[in-house]
């Protein structure tokens, strides 16, 4: 006797978990759901079901990181989750305000609206906090204002052409993005990176990552107030992205990327001189930050993220590395030049503010010696080599500085029929309005920098 | 402490801004209408040490009502466009409305159709238009010194 092909698919995802996988994301595509597991090798697998009369079983159950996919898979494409009661709209903005937060009562409950437009040079974004007084009891984030349909708009063209979808998703991942979005075309196209296009891309994300550390740290003391210390990180960051310009004409590094292969070349002399440079910099900035007491005290255990709620809500990133969870893509990504990295945590490994601090001064030491030993060569143009056979869907995951980014690009005759980018702010965006959770109002800005996620990429 | 103001200095010692005029002021609100998030990083870096906007009399404001100028950044989503609305309707007069980035001026928009409102002046009346993608902290400075005459 056969069993249902639903419960299969279930099934085969508990097996999965249970043999350590991570739950990586999951889509709609064409009257099929596809949920993307990862292996600790770094190995992506995919597991099907059909969507019969508009339905498919849920897996927020086995999975509750698949909250938000499942929400959107229903908001965008019109599948409904069995078992995921009740199925709040996340990315549909045309409902009423009970349709989608949670129903939070009791003696002196009242709500909080923030934003969309914020109060600073900041994204735009909802939160709707349930607070008693000072106390947030529960956080409603609502995004997608900045929802520009850009995984919709990216099919039907070519693999290269869907490349700059990929990059206008966000400008602070610019280049984790379009690496994964062109990884995952190779797969299709049945290209391999050459070692010298693995490290030429390996250099651009680290670029990527430095700015995006260093402005972190920044964002951490405006959210204290410490107008030494935000000014003193944003001259680094505007350092390091004229670092970026020097070498590839972008700020951001725009279009340094393409499929099948780099084309960017520069001699990389002068880029090891100011590295070191913003090295010794940054190091003499952190050291003012350790003495700053009123800086320091303000830091400790608010907006706790624990290990295990880590491994609950899917948590990427130094975000979760902060909370103890030693996760990296970097340390298997065998398509970039990662030979040997492992994934680090903070000594105090706390999942609060402090250590998600600790987690960027530790990360961006670790960015600053992988570009120091990549950097030993002039970076060349060079294209990936043929390998094997293509395939009809290819999948990457890349670390960007917010956490694994998965890209997924579904093709035909050369041409996209469906990419989804599962971002790390994606990702990480509920652990932030579970973090709040408990905290004081005030708190919230401060906890919400700690985490710095991007709208633009989670919204796409 | 010290370190960061002799790089202060230094740092400005390059940079060829006319010098600032305390007699004249502009109060900005910023509304994010859709970008990539490019716009909002280079405009935070220009009230950073390098450009330090504030010294030319510009300051980032919390609300509409305090604004004399609307940045806009983005092109603008369909989610976006009321609230946008909103915070133009808010201001006192005279104000004006700065597109900033090639995205808020209809260059090179990627993305549904149906999501998307158009640009920045299909929406609200244009004073500035900041090209760039995004603009450099540099640009802006330029720009915004031009605006305050």
């Amino acid at each position: 006797m056969s069993r249902s092909p639903l419960n299969d698919y279930r099934t085969r995802i508990a097996a999965a978990l249970e043999g350590g996988s991570r739950f990586g994301g999951l889509h709609a595509s064409g009257g099929t759901v596809r949920t993307a597991l990862v292996a600790p090798s770094g190995a992506i697998q995919f597991e099907s079901a059909p969507v019969v009369d508009g339905r498919v079983t849920s897996i927020v159950d086995l999975a509750p990181a698949a909250n938000w996919d499942e929400r959107e898979a229903f908001d965008s494409y019109g599948v409904r989750f069995d078992g995921h009661e009740p199925l709040r709209p996340l990315v549909d903005h045309d409902l009423d305000l009970v349709s989608w937060t949670v129903p939070v009562r009791g003696p002196d409950a009242y709500q909080v609206a923030v934003g969309p437009i914020h109060a600073g040079v900041i994204e735009s974004g909802h939160f709707r906090f349930h607070v008693v007084g000072d106390l947030i009891l529960h956080l409603d984030a609502r995004l997608f204002y900045k929802h520009r349909g850009l995984e919709r708009a990216a099919e039907g063209h070519t693999l290269a052409e869907g490349l700059a979808y990929a990059g206008r998703a966000c400008a602070a991942c610019a280049v984790t993005n379009t690496v994964a979005y062109a990884q995952a075309c190779e797969q299709v196209l049945a290209l391999h990176p050459t070692a010298e296009v693995a490290r030429a891309r390996t250099i651009l994300l680290e670029l990527e990552r430095l700015w995006n550390h260093l402005n972190d740290i920044a964002a951490v003391c405006a959210g204290v107030g410490l107008a030494a210390g935000n000014m003193r990180f944003a001259a680094l960051t505007e350092r390091a992205r004229q670092l970026n310009a020097q070498l590839t004409g972008h700020r951001f590094l725009f279009g340094s990327v393409e499929v099948g292969g780099n084309r960017v070349a520069f001699d990389a002399t002068a880029a090891r001189a100011e590295l070191a440079e913003i090295r010794a910099e940054s190091e003499s900035a952190w050291r003012e930050l350790l003495f700053n007491a009123s800086f320091s005290d303000r830091l400790p255990d608010i907006g706790v993220v624990s290990l295990e709620d880590a491994v609950t809500f899917g948590a990427v990133g130094p975000a979760a590395r902060a909370s103890g969870l030693a996760e990296d893509a970097r340390a298997t990504s065998n398509l970039l030049a990662y030979d040997g990295f492992t994934a680090i945590v903070p000594h105090r490994a706390a999942g609060d503010v402090q250590a998600r601090l600790e987690q960027h001064a530790l990360e961006v030491q670790q960015t600053f010696d992988l570009l120091a030993s990549l950097l030993d060569a002039p970076v060349v143009a060079a294209s990936c080599e043929p390998a094997g056979n293509g395939r009809a869907i290819g999948a990457a995951r890349v670390e960007s500085p917010r956490g694994a980014t998965l890209c997924i690009v579904e093709s035909t005759n050369g041409r996209v029929d469906r990419v989804r980018l599962r971002t790390g702010s994606y990702a990480n965006w509920p652990v932030v309005a579970h973090a709040a959770a408990g905290c004081l109002l005030p708190d919230f800005p401060l906890i919400n920098k700690s985490f710095e996620l991007c709208y633009a990429c989670a919204d796409r | 402490m010290l370190t960061l103001l002799k790089d202060l200095r230094r740092l400005r010692r390059q940079l060829d801004l006319p010098a600032p005029d305390h007699a004249r002021s502009l109060a900005v609100r910023h509304v994010d209408a859709g970008s990539c998030n490019g716009c909002e990083h280079e405009l935070t870096l220009a009230s950073g040490p390098h450009y330090d906007l504030a010294r030319f009399g510009f300051a980032v404001v919390a609300s509409p009502r305090h604004a004399d100028v609307l940045l806009v950044t983005g092109t603008v989503t369909t989610r976006m466009h009321a609230p946008l609305l909103a915070a133009y309707n808010a201001m006192p007069e005279p104000r004006r409305v700065v597109a900033f980035g090639d995205c808020a001026l209809g260059c090179g928009v990627l993305g549904l159709a149906s999501e998307l409102a158009g640009p920045v002046e299909d929406v609200l009346p244009v004073d500035l238009r900041v090209p760039g993608c995004p603009p450099t902290p540099a640009a802006i400075a330029a720009a915004l010194v031009e605006l305050v005459g």
